[in-house]
C-alpha cells in the first residue's frame, strides 16, 4: 500500500483529479473558488456505489504542480471533469500524471470535452475523451477502457430522478486548517448569499434558451427535472447530518417549468426541516410571463437572492446576445422585486435581493449601451451586481463566430475566469475600466431619480467584477 | 414578451470567400440587422444576404469549422 502526501493512505488504483486554480482550497481569493464540482461528486458516487473505489486529489488543494505530482504516484487511471476554465489545469494535470505513470490512462470528460473536443484530442495525454454526460457510461468505461474509442459520446440519464443522492464526503476537503474551520465540509462555505453552512443543489439541467454567449442546450440533452420530493429529501438529509444555513440552487435556470414550481411552492414550506433562504436563477422574461408564480416563490419559499441574467440594459445588445429579453422585460422584473422587497421589509423581514448578472465589453456595444446597463443596475433597490467582461468561449455561438473572425483574445492557455481580463479584440477596455470606476456617473445618472442616482458608489462596480 | 412571443432562429449566411457567417434573429432580415450591430460595412459587404441556411442550434457544432 502506498502513501501519498498529505498523509493519506492510497487505497485505490483510480484517482479523481479535481480541477481548478492551484491553491483555491488552501488560500482562496474568494468564496466561489471553493464551490465543489457536482459532476465529479455524482460520477464518483456512481462509481463507489458500483464497488469501484477511487481516491481524490485536487489541483485546488496544492500550491505547486510538484505537490500534485507526489500525490499521483502509483495510480493506473486518472479521471477528470474538464470545463473550459479548468482546461489549462486539466491538461497540466494529465501531463504530470502520464510522466509519473506512463502506463496509466487519463479519462477526461466534461463541458470542454463536449464543446472543444478538437483541443482535447490534440493533447496526447488524454487517452479517452467523453463528450456529453457521463453518468450512464462511467462504470463501463472504468471497467473496460479498451472497449471505447478515444473520443466517444457519453449517455445521460433520462431524468435526474435516476441520479443517486450525491455522497458529498467524496468531494475534496479544504487543505488548510484555518480554511477548514469555516468551510463546513462536506457542505460549502458561506459566500455572502445566505448563512452557512451552505448546501449547493441541482433541481434541473440545461437552460433551454439560446443566448449566444452560452448555448448549453446545444450540447446537453433535455433531462427530466429532479422530483420536488427528492430535492426536499436531500435538503433534509443534509440538514440532519450537517445542518444547513441556506442553500444554492445551481440550476442554470431554476425559474422554468411552472408545474414543478407550483409543487415546490406547495411542498417546500411544509416538508422541509426549515424554510431556508436560497439563491436561484431566472430570466426577466419568465418573471414577466409568470409574475404571480414569481411572487409566490419569493414570499412563500424564501427565494431571497434572485439571480437574473439581465446581461445588458440595452435592447441593441440584448438582441446581439440573442437574449430574447427586452429592456421592458428587465424593467418589469426590477419593478416587481423592488415592490416585493418593500412589502417584505415593511413586515420586518429580510427583503429579497437581485444577484444581477451583467456583461460589458460586448463587441458592438456603444458607450450609451453601457450607460443604460449601469443605469439599469441603479434602478435595483437591493442588488449584488455580478459584472463581467464578455468572454468568447468556444462552444457558444458568438464565441465560435468571433474565434473564426480572429477577434478572440482568449486561447486554450487562458480559458480562466478572471473577470477583468481583456477578451475581445477591438473592445475599448479602458473605457469600461473608467466606467466601473465611476468616471461617467453624469451620463449614467441621466433620467434617474435622486434616490436611484445615490445608489452605488465609486469603486463598487469595479469590485463587482466577478468570474464568469 | 420576447422569447414567448417572438422566438429567434439561427441562420448561416454564405460569405463571398466561401466561409459562412452565423447570425440569429426572428427572420433572416432581422438576423442581418443584428449582425450589423457589431460588424463593419466592409465585413457586412462580404455576406451574401440571399444565400442562407436556417439551422437548429444543436446543429451549430458541425458548422463551426466553416465559420469565417
Amino acid at each position: 500500500m502506498a502513501y501519498t502526501w498529505p498523509w493519506a493512505k492510497q487505497r485505490a488504483k483510480i484517482v479523481w483529479i479535481d480541477l481548478g486554480d492551484l491553491g483555491d482550497l488552501v488560500h482562496p481569493e474568494g468564496p466561489h473558488e471553493q464551490w465543489q464540482d457536482h459532476g465529479l461528486g455524482l460520477l464518483r458516487t456512481i462509481l463507489h456505489q458500483n464497488n469501484i473505489q477511487t481516491d481524490i486529489v485536487s489541483t485546488r488543494a496544492v500550491t505547486s504542480w510538484e505537490q500534485l505530482a507526489k500525490q499521483l504516484v502509483g495510480y493506473d487511471m486518472a479521471l477528470m471533469n474538464v470545463r473550459s476554465y479548468t482546461y489549462p489545469s486539466g491538461r497540466k494535470a494529465a501531463q504530470i500524471f502520464k510522466e509519473i505513470n506512463p502506463r496509466g490512462l487519463v479519462m477526461a470528460g466534461g463541458m470542454h470535452a463536449t464543446v472543444a473536443a478538437d483541443e482535447m484530442l490534440a493533447v496526447p495525454e488524454f487517452d479517452k475523451i467523453c463528450q456529453g454526460a457521463g453518468e450512464k457510461v462511467i462504470v463501463d468505461l472504468v471497467k473496460d477502457p479498451a472497449a471505447f474509442p478515444r473520443l466517444f459520446q457519453g449517455q445521460s440519464a433520462s431524468s435526474m430522478a435516476e441520479w443517486p443522492m450525491m455522497d458529498r464526503t467524496l468531494w475534496p476537503k479544504p487543505a488548510d486548517r484555518r480554511l477548514a474551520r469555516h468551510f463546513n465540509w462536506p457542505l460549502e462555505p458561506e459566500c455572502g448569499w445566505g448563512p452557512g453552512p451552505v448546501a449547493t443543489i441541482l433541481t434541473s439541467r440545461v437552460c433551454p434558451w439560446q443566448c449566444v454567449f452560452c448555448n448549453e442546450s446545444s450540447y446537453v440533452p433535455n433531462m427530466g427535472r429532479k422530483p420536488v420530493d427528492q430535492v426536499i429529501d436531500e435538503l433534509n438529509y443534509l440538514d440532519d447530518h450537517w445542518g444547513i444555513g441556506s442553500f444554492v440552487i445551481h440550476d442554470s435556470m431554476f425559474f422554468q417549468n411552472p408545474s414543478w414550481l407550483k409543487e415546490w411552492i406547495e411542498k417546500y414550506p411544509t416538508k422541509a426541516n426549515k424554510r431556508w433562504t436560497y439563491w436561484a436563477a431566472g430570466r426577466a422574461d419568465t418573471v414577466r410571463q409568470w409574475p404571480d408564480l414569481f411572487e409566490a416563490l419569493v414570499k412563500e419559499t424564501n427565494w431571497n437572492l434572485v439571480s437574473i441574467g439581465f446581461e445588458s440594459g440595452s435592447d441593441r445588445i440584448l438582441r446581439l446576445l440573442n437574449k430574447e429579453c427586452t429592456e421592458e422585460d428587465n424593467d418589469f422584473a426590477i419593478d416587481l422585486l423592488n415592490r416585493l422587497g418593500d412589502q417584505i421589509e415593511a413586515q420586518g423581514k429580510q427583503p429579497p435581493k437581485f444577484w444581477s448578472n451583467i456583461m460589458l465589453g460586448i463587441p458592438g456595444e456603444l458607450p450609451e449601451d453601457a450607460f443604460k446597463t449601469m443605469r439599469m443596475i441603479k434602478r435595483m433597490k437591493r442588488v449584488f451586481p455580478s459584472i463581467s467582461y464578455y468572454a468568447p468561449y468556444p462552444g457558444s455561438a458568438l464565441g465560435f463566430q468571433l474565434i473564426a473572425e480572429g477577434k478572440s483574445k482568449m486561447s486554450k492557455d487562458n480559458y480562466h475566469r478572471f473577470p477583468d481580463d481583456e477578451k475581445v479584440i477591438g473592445v475599448d477596455y479602458k473605457f469600461y475600466r473608467e466606467l466601473l470606476a465611476g468616471r461617467y456617473e453624469d451620463e449614467v445618472n441621466r433620467g434617474l431619480s435622486p434616490e436611484e442616482q445615490g445608489r452605488g458608489y465609486s469603486g463598487l462596480y469595479a469590485r463587482a467584477l466577478t468570474k464568469a | 414578451m420576447s422569447s414567448f412571443s417572438s422566438p429567434h432562429f439561427m441562420y448561416l449566411f454564405n460569405l463571398k470567400n466561401g466561409k459562412k457567417k452565423l447570425a440569429y434573429g426572428q427572420s433572416p432580415e432581422d438576423a442581418l440587422e443584428i449582425l450589423r450591430i457589431r460588424l463593419s460595412e466592409a465585413e457586412m459587404a462580404e455576406i451574401l444576404p440571399q444565400e442562407y441556411l436556417k439551422i437548429n442550434q444543436r446543429q451549430l457544432q458541425q458548422y463551426a469549422k466553416d465559420l469565417g
